[in-house]
């Protein structure tokens, strides 16, 4: 299968494609490279980090594929210096240097903006850069690709601080080469920060510490190294007692908020707990039966039998296929891809539901064989088509790592080299297709035969390994798909079962210990180590057990902690001293405002009734403008960021005046109907709307507030007074348009 | 892409939409109107019973008797309170020694008896849904041991519930492609509340370990929740004694199984597979010839036999797996094995890989346009020839390509070697050919013949260890004034046709026929049976249903005997004779009972020999024409050939005309009779008024009564032109196209006269 060496994806503005996107926007014009004793300027260790860091070789600039810049092309970073040189010096019969006079060299000139440059200016001819360059050309302009020492290492000094808020730190980047010299290359290296909320980094390596708590971490990037600063920016505030801890999640939690000095808040209570944990596990409101039954059980174990009763019920594996066959992609592009969506969604559903092990599940997708009815994870290979997708999704979703630019190029962040990436794509060389009886779908089986890949570079046909780990040999009538998968599940596997929990964790704490979740490197580190190394020790010696997972997060006081910041906590974003609330998803958003106005939402060819939650694909969301403007994805990527979580104009105006909203509010069969026409006294029907929005009862003001408005007298335009019934049916609709469009029903709390 | 690719494709929609339009009238539909039995309610019962059953289907005017492919299940009609037959009713008696199975059932119709629709007789008790069961609160209540006949809705979900008691072993099993079903079944046990517990989307059964007394659910829908009658079921759920194998409802059986067992193959292999045999270490021995039964079983099981093999050996490796009616996909790798001396690894040298048998004959590409049957004969199962090279051990590999990561105790196998037993295995179809596109409706029809018709069957035979002769096809036991000719599928081809002839004064009728093909092997003379294949329903539109093809149990041929074909075509002498190299003129008579679109239908030769013959345009509004064969260019040694000509044409086709004329004389009756009940009854009014006080009342009474005959009258006449209205307008020439056979004849070549 050919690979395409086409890099359709570095404009892409998604940020699963954003790793190489990312680097674009480093751009720096001067720096200070250290020269050699000798005097001579290198080619290899002292022009192409020059380039580099004038962002010259960028992907968007002359290491944009396909010809670089107005026929000059150079590698990406300058991890091809052999192919650079050639460019520069042999290419356009040597137009670019002029060794007479190397100021005159159309390279520097360009540069340095003296003729028009359409990538603006790089070199000042004042900068240090520029001397180095041309030094270089007025030597000769020697190419030692050959017998310069090679890059074999690169430090950061320090490599770890306890820094203060608002502390500045000065960073050395050194680089050490196979000839053991060493060089300060600070001037010439890039450095950026992970969370630039905590702290920011200037070109010449000096970090300004902001004013958020917590972890933070400064890459340093040369010439194809890397390396990091990581920081501890404590708090330092008084913390008093600690929740209880109920399980390691809460050790690690609290002794984090300890170090860091930022007390939590205290565990929320039950009806907080109730509505969170239903949103978060079963993607419902609770019921107001339930609320009522939960607010009243006096059981000191009551919190984990609810947390048991959700992940029995199919709601949990209902709300979470959604999350997972969004992300693997099940988009309806043509009517004919009905049934394979719906098996596949099935599939997800019902393996969830099942509590199917994840690295069964993982295997079952991967190495998936026969027809989709037959065996629905074969709809996988229907979307995702071509082996390099493949490895890319797999590589993505299930291990954390955004291996894509890899494709091209060595990995700028990583230590994926285009042979890595090659290896790990021979593991899907085998993947044999024979047509079906169905338009689009294929019958998926091995094809026997030794599996292997080609890098496009150096067209050596590569034989599986993984990301690194060379897998034994794999005869031509084993399906290397299987031994990737043997590879994954094994418990020492780095990235599996880490990708997994981190993936889960911010699905349940809003944000992952590793950010964003899928991008997990030696370069971004998560914020509690000793966390993240428990929860995947947990979850792999669990059998790969999702429910139990799922169980041991919910049940930690962590996780119970309440929304309500105390006087120290309201600025952390990344320590879970308090649960970070978030804006229902767009299903969960619509089912609930179905479930407070007693309504349904119809969608087309499904049985009334079916619920936004447990939709199988994309489709639903051409006819429902309510989805699409909470965000619901589309099923593109296989980055969870597909789904906008994000507030916007559109989303308010659609709860204030939309006649999908208004026609839930005055459903001829809906609950302010039926509210109106109960017997009940009013008390007694607006404690209904509480529990039913917010799992609680009212507070009196907000029972007072009620009952009050509900008794107004109400008029019609001309003056004259409203039946009673009427007024009823109005007062009703309103109150409960008025609990819909508050924050405390539009988020999870 | 994809979108530039939809539009695209929605553009091309529209063209052959256009063209359509262009080339022929308004609303051309395919194929003749056949009769076709779609729907039975029930679709089984229970042996030893009698059962009412409501059928539906397509063009089922007239409908007579509903009868079955094994004569212990009959049927009468159903008859109201006045003794007169009720429509589409029946009641239909097993017999107690009915075996449990599958059956055909069919109904006779004016135009010949109908298409098949599978038919159940079980042993269990019978239930059917009669009041809509589409919420929890409405669930259907269901005795354990019965089996439950219904359809889904569009968009809906039915709701069942059950007893169990802790500990129960209780199967829930719904049939419903297998019994020609359009429903693609997901079967969820739910408990009391309809919370799911198992669930089934795959055809699978479900088996239900009941963990609490109680009620419990079954929800049943289809996979995309479409509905409708064609979205039928029979939902068995029966206790089944713990450690005692599952026997599921009855299935019919897959096109492909034609080719499977291999005449004189026991039914049980004499040898069973022993595990652990995943390596060559641990390979089973065996002896050749052998014949083992085995599983792919768990997933990614490899299983390994050694034997030993002499040089100059030839053995046929056979496997069934997937024409045993499993999704699995086998594949068999030999290996010449030499052992390692001193303990050094074992050396294996490939010598022979099979995988798939490939149909003998092209099936369509899932395209829109038809580009060859969508029958498949061939089979992801394995056969072909190991011929030994050198004396030595020999490994063979079994693997289920289709099995890496799916664990199904019943993926099982045969696997046979055997030296060469020659031999064929023979399916036919309603030949089908490009009428108009994405239409498949054609593929379904039964051989219910017009008088005058010519209805070609394509054949096609799968070739057994090197049998490489011709195979000459037949069907006897016709009904009277029907023959068949068969073309036989010469020497080293796969495919043949048989062409089913009804004389046009043939008289209605039905037979249960003998289709076999018979060939010489190894100098003895050889009948196989050839099965009929069909599709269960009508695909006018086959990217909106991909047809679901599977075997008939037997080969009914009828004859309608009131309607006839539009355009017979017959050779004017049965046999026509001519000297090899000339060119030989066929003169063709026709006649026409309909009218035609078009002056020409593009004809093509049939019959071996003749395929290549170039295609023609047949006058199809003249009575007579010529066709010129060219036996030099077609290079026909003497000999004697059977031919056919075939095309498709437009028919102006009108619906039972000789309706309208009925209908209209009976309506001519009605107003007759109204007119004279209103005179009546205008009487009855001025005598009433007219009447002394003593008889007003008797009067009244009298007038109440015409008053009375003459609504009833009025109504049946407003019915009767109602009935006359549907009539004319079926009545109306439709442009139809269709397949227009010519009768086949007789080619005499005679050698070259010798100077």
């Amino acid at each position: 299968m050919p690979l395409e060496p086409s890099h359709p994806r570095h404009p892409s503005v998604r940020p699963t494609r954003g790793a190489c996107a990312a680097v674009v926007l480093t751009l720096a014009c001067s720096g200070g490279p250290a020269r050699a004793a000798d005097g001579r300027v290198s080619f290899v260790n002292d022009v192409v980090p020059v380039l580099t860091r004038a962002g010259c070789n960028m992907g968007s600039c002359h290491a944009k594929a396909g010809g670089g810049q107005k026929g000059f092309q150079l590698s990406l970073f300058g991890f091809e210096p052999a192919e650079d040189y050639e460019h520069l010096v042999l290419e356009g019969r040597g137009r670019r240097l002029h060794f007479g006079n190397p100021d005159q060299s159309l390279l520097l000139l360009k540069a340095s903006g003296q003729v028009p440059h359409a990538g603006g200016l790089r070199l000042p001819k004042s900068s240090p850069g520029y001397a180095v360059v041309r030094d270089w050309i007025g030597q000769g302009a020697r190419g030692d690709g050959a017998t310069a020492p090679k890059l074999v290492g690169l430090e950061v000094e320090p490599k770890h601080g306890l820094l203060k808020r608002q502390a500045r730190q000065q960073l050395k980047a050194v680089a050490r080469y196979s000839d053991g010299g060493v060089r300060d290359v600070t001037g010439t290296a890039v450095f950026e920060s992970n969370d630039k909320a905590m702290a920011e980094v200037s070109e010449g390596g000096l970090v300004a510490v902001l004013d958020l708590p917590g972890k933070v971490s400064i890459m340093v990037r040369y010439q194809g190294r890397v390396a990091v600063f990581n920081a501890a920016v404590p708090l330092g505030a008084p913390v008093g007692e600690l929740p209880p801890v109920r399980n390691f999640i809460d050790a690690a939690v609290f002794a984090n908020l300890k170090d860091l000095g930022i007390p939590p808040s205290p565990v929320c209570d039950d009806a907080t707990f109730l509505r969170r944990v239903t949103l978060d596990v079963a993607g419902r409101l609770p019921t107001d039966a339930e609320a009522k039954a939960f607010l009243a059980d006096a059981g000191a174990d009551k919190r984990d039998r609810w947390v048991e009763e959700l992940l029995r019920s199919p709601d949990y594996a209902d709300f979470f296929a959604g999350k997972w066959t969004a992300l693997l992609k099940n988009r309806r592009d043509d009517a004919s891809d009905t049934v394979s969506n719906f098996a596949f969604h099935a599939w997800v559903r019902d393996s969830l539901l099942a509590n199917k092990p994840y690295d069964q599940f993982v295997r079952e997708l991967l190495a998936a064989t026969g027809t989709i009815v037959g065996n629905p994870p074969v709809a996988w290979y229907k979307r995702v088509r071509e082996p390099k997708d493949q490895i890319e999704d797999v590589a993505q979703l299930f291990l954390g790592v955004r291996i894509q630019c890899a494709q091209c190029h060595h990995h700028p962040f990583e230590r994926w080299s285009q042979d890595d990436y090659y290896a790990l794509a021979a593991f899907f060389g085998q993947v044999g297709r024979k047509p079906s009886d169905t338009r689009g779908e294929d019958l998926i089986y091995h094809k026997r035969g030794v599996a292997t890949a080609t890098n496009i570079r150096t067209k050596a046909a590569l034989r599986p390994a993984a990301l690194g780990d060379a897998v034994p040999a794999i005869a031509p009538d084993e399906d290397p798909r299987l031994r990737l998968a043997d590879w994954m599940r094994a418990p020492a596997n780095p990235f599996f079962a880490k990708a997994l929990v981190n993936r889960y964790w911010k699905h349940f704490f809003q944000r992952g210990l590793i950010e964003p979740e899928d991008d997990i490197r030696d370069t971004n580190p998560p914020s509690n180590p000793e966390l993240l190394a428990a929860l995947e020790k947990d979850f792999v010696a669990s059998g790969y057990d999702l429910k139990g997972l799922v169980r041991v997060i919910v049940r930690s006081n962590a996780y119970q902690l309440s929304a309500t910041p105390n006087a120290f906590n309201a600025g952390d974003r990344q320590n879970y001293s308090r649960y970070y609330p978030r804006r229902l998803s767009a299903e969960v958003l619509l089912d609930a405002i179905d479930q407070l106005s007693g309504t349904q939402t119809d969608f087309p060819n499904l049985p009334p009734g079916t619920r936004a939650v447990a939709l199988p694909d994309n489709s639903y969301n051409r006819s429902s403008a309510f989805l699409r403007v909470f965000g619901r994805p589309e099923g593109e990527s296989v980055c969870e960021c597909e789904r906008v979580q994000s507030s916007n104009l559109a989303q308010s105006l659609h709860l204030l005046n939309s006649p999908d909203v208004r026609g839930k509010l005055a459903h001829p069969t809906g609950r302010a109907e039926r509210l109106a026409k109960d017997a009940r006294p009013a008390e007694a029907r607006v404690k209904e709307l509480y529990l039913v929005a917010f799992a609680r009862d009212p507070r009196p003001d907000e029972l007072r507030a009620a009952l009050g408005y509900l008794a107004e007298p109400r008029a019609t335009a001309a003056g004259r007074p409203v039946d009673p019934q009427h007024a009823a049916r109005e007062g009703y609709q309103d109150l409960i348009w008025a609990l819909m469009t508050s924050k405390e029903f539009l988020f999870n709390h | 892409m994809a979108i530039i690719a939809r539009h695209l494709r929605r553009a091309a929609a529209a063209w052959v939409v256009l063209l359509g339009g262009a080339a022929a009238a308004p609303a051309q539909s395919v194929g003749l109107p056949a009769p076709r039995l779609l729907t039975t309610m029930p679709m089984g019962g229970k042996a030893g019973t009698t059962v009412e059953v409501a059928v539906t289907g397509e063009h089922l005017d007239e409908a007579g008797d509903l009868f079955f492919s094994d004569p212990r299940i009959t049927a009468k009609r159903k008859l109201d309170a006045t003794g007169a037959p009720v429509a589409d009713r029946y009641a239909v008696t097993i017999a107690p020694d009915c075996p449990v199975g599958l059956y055909e059932a069919r109904v006779t119709t004016r135009l010949g008896v109908s298409s098949a629709r599978a038919f159940a007789v079980g042993a269990l008790a019978e239930v059917v849904v009669t009041r809509p069961n589409r919420t929890l609160a409405a669930a259907m209540e269901l005795p354990l041991n019965s089996v439950c006949n219904g359809a889904v809705a569009d968009r809906a979900i039915d709701y069942f519930v059950f007893q169990a008691r802790k500990g129960q072993r209780v199967v829930v099993d719904c049939a419903a492609r297998g019994i020609d079903s359009k429903l693609n079944a997901t079967v969820v046990v739910g408990d009391a509340a309809g919370r799911d517990l198992l669930v089934e989307r795959r055809g699978g059964v479900i088996d239900f370990a009941v963990p609490a007394d109680g009620r419990y659910t079954i929800k049943l829908h289809e996979l995309t929740f479409k509905g409708g009658p064609a979205f039928y079921y029979r939902l068995g759920v029966w206790e089944q004694p713990a450690g005692t194998p599952i026997v599921r409802q009855p299935s019919t059986r897959a096109v492909n199984s034609f080719s499977w067992p291999p005449v004189g193959l026991p039914p049980q292999a004499p040898l069973a597979e022993v595990e652990p045999n995943n390596d060559g270490p641990r390979a089973q021995r065996v002896t050749l010839p052998c014949d083992v039964s085995g599983r792919f079983f768990p997933a990614a099981d490899v299983d390994v036999y050694e034997f030993e093999a002499k040089k100059g050996e030839e053995w046929w490796v056979e496997v069934a797996s997937e024409r045993l009616g499993l999704p699995t996909d086998p594949a068999v790798l030999v290996q010449r094995v030499v052992k390692g001396e001193k303990g050094a690894p074992d050396t294996l040298t490939d010598v022979l890989e099979l995988a798939d048998i490939p149909s003998p004959v092209k099936v369509s590409s899932n395209g829109y346009a038809y580009d060859g049957p969508p029958y498949n004969a061939g089979t992801s199962d394995v056969l072909g020839k190991l011929v030994v090279k050198d004396d030595g051990l020999y490994r063979l590999q079994l693997t289920d390509l289709f099995g890496g990561t799916r664990s199904v105790p019943g993926n099982s196998y045969r696997l046979v070697i055997r030296r060469a037993a020659p031999d064929f295995a023979l399916v036919a179809w309603p030949l089908h050919m490009e009428l108009r596109n994405g239409d498949r409706n054609a593929l379904s029809k039964p051989i219910a013949l017009r008088g005058g018709a010519t209805m070609a069957l394509e054949v096609v035979a799968l070739r057994r260890d090197g049998f490489d002769g011709d195979i000459e096809l037949a069907m006897d036991g016709l009904p009277p004034g029907v023959t068949a000719h068969g073309l036989k599928i010469p020497a080293g081809k796969s495919r043949g046709m048989m062409l089913v002839t009804a004389r046009p004064d043939a008289a209605r009728g039905y037979a249960n026929a003998a289709f076999v093909g018979r060939a010489t092997v190894a100098g003895r003379p050889v009948t196989r049976p050839c099965r009929l294949a069909t599709v269960a329903w009508p695909v006018p539109d086959s990217w909106g249903e991909i047809p679901s093809p599977r075997l008939l149990a037997d080969v009914p041929v009828s004859v309608s005997g009131t309607d006839l074909a539009p355009l017979t075509i017959t050779a004017k002498s049965p046999v026509v004779e001519a000297t090899a190299g000339e060119k030989l003129t066929v003169p063709l008579v026709h006649r026409r009972t309909s009218e035609f679109t078009g002056d020409k239908i593009q004809m093509k030769a049939v019959g071996a020999g003749f395929e290549t013959s170039p295609a023609f345009d047949l006058p199809v509004q003249a009575d007579k024409s010529e066709v010129v064969l060219d036996l030099k260019a077609l290079n026909v040694p003497p000999g004697e050939y059977r031919v056919s000509f075939l095309g498709g044409g437009v028919v102006k086709y009108r619906h039972q005309p000789e309706v309208v004329a009925k209908v209209e004389a009976t309506s001519e009756k009605m107003l007759a009779e109204v007119k004279s009940l209103e005179a009546e009854a205008k009487r009855a009014a001025d005598e009433a008024q007219r009447a002394p006080p003593e008889k007003k009342e008797q009067m009244t009474r009298a007038l109440t009564a015409v008053t009375a005959r003459m609504k009833a009258a009025t109504d049946a006449l407003t019915a009767t032109r109602q009935q006359l209205t549907r009539a004319k307008d079926a009545a109306r020439p439709r442009d139809i196209a269709d397949i227009i056979v010519c009768e086949p004849f007789t080619i005499r070549v005679r050698p070259v006269e010798k100077k």
